[in-house]
């Protein structure tokens, strides 16, 4: 870095904060974007950050919340003011009037909401600078950094495939900068799909409705995508051990854990096809249990699988948009047709709901057939999906010319929101 | 049915008739149908299922409290005549955080030029030829049958029974 001043890096999500800083490789704080309140208490609380340890004892039963996200874009401001005072004081001890802050927006953000954002950081916070970066250009300059000799960094370009909180966006990526023409969205992504599964398990066995963090722990360790779904709900049908999907998840008691579980812990792989003659005959002894009515739990089959399906079909659930290897397609067949061969080759995944098992293979597999014979299909997952957007930020940041492509608290006074914005060219 | 009432001399039967209602009944309800729909995916977004927080700002008691005292005087003097004092506007202003979708239309992206990629452009569009695939909404197995009050979809009578005891007609009626 050319001058002494810090550079914060904030991946604002619509799920999580990944905050922390410039130049280093790990976030300080991974905090969920929302407060909430326990049954228990009456007021409002902030969650604490993911990698400590205290996150492990919260009791988050019938917990409700509130985000300054919707649709994964700002629309509270003094909610985000809040959070984020609580995570420049008491989680990462900065002082925001010495150091510029990497924002991440999300793609096609309004200038209503653009400029309420410009508001909260200069006037609000007081940081000397910022950078707004879109966070598909912040993974492609992760992964060209990754290996300086690859296809990805000769060709200068990628498709990155971002499949988060809020939405599923699939962005090519010229020379860093994202080609905003040919960025197609979902409007599908986890919460959707923890909603769904809160839906059905809702339905089908115990009232969880209000229990979003217990289901999203339900969803990250049960959920799978199938790569052969009429096969996999022919096995679902079956009773008993012939069942290899069923796994029963305990909910919270309250007394004697406060976090859900999975009951047997081997149950929820049996799906792997090389797994399964393995785990088969073991099953045979310590499967032939009924549901335990004294304790609160469910089992789950066919939902492992149906609900990350819809990311792949989201007409299923009545929305009118097509799935993710149409959405790929259509923004490739967006760009120039030089690059198509190009952006198959270098497809990214990222985002917190890439996770799921078997995501990049089905991916694959349904991709193939829509893409031409003669391109190849290179499917990348990079190795922390979640952090993925931070560490390109944090390379920027830590790049030397940054200092010169921020905004200065100067600049905003004397030009406004509006002029300032045209700088970041998304 | 006022139906039978204004034309009973007309010579049908009365199966067909019913037939025909339970049609009828069925073709007009599909615009409720697909409202049904959209407000199911809505609800997919929500934060906190089944009900929205009354009042977001709960926390702060005394504003609030403020507030009521301030509506409550006004109902007790007049009705709607009286103006609202300007502490009170700030606070409604402050009270509604907006929805996306409410930002979305203000910012009126329609009127900007074609070339102008948006929010909007940015969708992915409809599915291209694959048709729907339709599940059970009892048990999740695909599904054969729909039913014909709510067109909800189920596999067999065992889960079109339990449909009809559950949430039959919940999201259209």
């Amino acid at each position: 870095m050319s001058t002494s001043r810090q550079v914060v890096v904030v991946d604002n999500g619509g799920g999580l904060i990944k905050a922390g800083f410039g130049g280093e490789r790990e976030p300080s704080a991974i905090v969920p974007n929302c407060l909430h309140k326990p049954v228990a208490s009456k007021k409002w609380v902030h969650p604490n950050p993911l990698n400590t340890p205290g996150s492990a004892e919260e009791d988050l039963t019938s917990a409700s919340v509130r985000r300054p996200m919707d649709r994964g874009y700002l629309i509270n401001p003094d909610l985000q003011r809040e959070i984020w005072s609580h995570l420049f004081t008491s989680i990462l001890r900065i002082n925001p009037s010495e150091s510029s802050l990497l924002l991440t927006e999300p793609l096609f953000s309004l200038p209503s909401i653009q400029h309420s954002l410009d508001e909260l950081v200069f006037e609000d916070f007081n940081f000397t600078s910022l950078y707004v970066a879109d966070s598909p250009s912040l993974v492609h300059l992760y992964e060209t950094s990754r290996s300086p000799t690859g296809l990805l960094s000769k060709a200068q370009c990628s498709l990155v495939v971002d499949c988060g909180f809020s939405f599923t966006h699939a962005s090519p990526v010229f020379q860093n900068l994202t080609l905003n023409y040919a960025v197609k969205r979902i409007d599908l992504g986890g919460k959707a799909l923890t909603n769904y599964l809160k839906e059905l398990i809702s339905f089908r066995s115990v009232n969880v409705m209000d229990e979003t963090f217990i289901i999203d722990h339900v969803k990250e360790n049960l959920c799978f995508v199938s790569l052969d779904l009429p096969t996999h709900l022919n096995i679902a049908t079956k009773t008993g051990n012939h069942n290899l999907f069923r796994s029963t998840y305990v909910l919270p008691d309250g007394v004697t854990h406060t976090k859900g579980f999975v009951k047997y812990p081997p149950q929820p792989n049996t799906y792997l096809p090389e797994a399964k003659d393995q785990i088969l005959p073991q099953q045979h002894h310590n499967n032939t249990h009924k549901l335990d009515l004294t304790k609160n739990e469910f089992d789950l089959t066919n939902e492992r699988f149906l609900v990350p399906e819809m990311i792949f079909r989201p007409a299923d659930l009545g929305m009118n948009q097509a799935g993710l290897p149409d959405c790929i397609v259509r923004a490739v067949n967006a760009c120039h047709p030089h690059l198509h061969p190009v952006l198959y080759e270098s497809i990214i995944l990222t985002g917190g709901s890439t996770l799921f098992p078997h995501f990049a293979e089905r991916l694959e597999k349904e991709l193939r057939p829509l893409v031409p014979d003669d391109y190849d299909v290179r499917i990348t997952t990079q190795e922390d999906p979640l952090l993925g957007v931070w560490r390109g930020g944090s390379l920027l940041a830590s790049s030397p010319d940054f200092d010169s492509m921020c905004v200065t608290k100067a600049e905003y006074e004397e030009l406004g929101s509006a002029r300032c914005r045209k700088r970041f060219f998304h | 049915m006022e139906e039978d009432g204004s034309n009973s001399n007309r010579r049908t039967s009365s199966r067909t008739r019913k037939v025909a209602s339970k049609m009828v009944a069925a073709l007009a309800s599909s615009d409720n149908r697909t409202q049904a729909a959209l407000a199911r995916l809505d609800a997919l977004e929500n934060d906190n299922t089944g009900f929205e927080l009354p009042d977001p700002n709960i926390d702060d008691d005394e504003a609030s409290l403020d507030d009521d005292d301030q509506v409550f005087m006004q109902r007790k003097q007049s009705k709607g005549t009286k103006r609202k004092t300007r502490q009170a506007k700030a606070l409604e202003a402050r009270k509604a955080p907006r929805t996306f979708l409410e930002l979305l239309h203000d910012a009126n992206l329609e009127s900007l030029p074609p070339h102008v990629p948006t929010y909007w452009k940015a969708a992915v569009g409809p599915p291209s030829s694959t048709a729907r695939r339709h599940f059970c909404t009892v048990c999740g197995f695909s599904a054969n049958y729909t039913c014909v009050r709510c067109g909800m979809r189920f596999c067999s009578i065992r889960c079109q029974n339990v449909h009809n005891d559950t949430r039959c007609l919940k999201f259209v009626a």
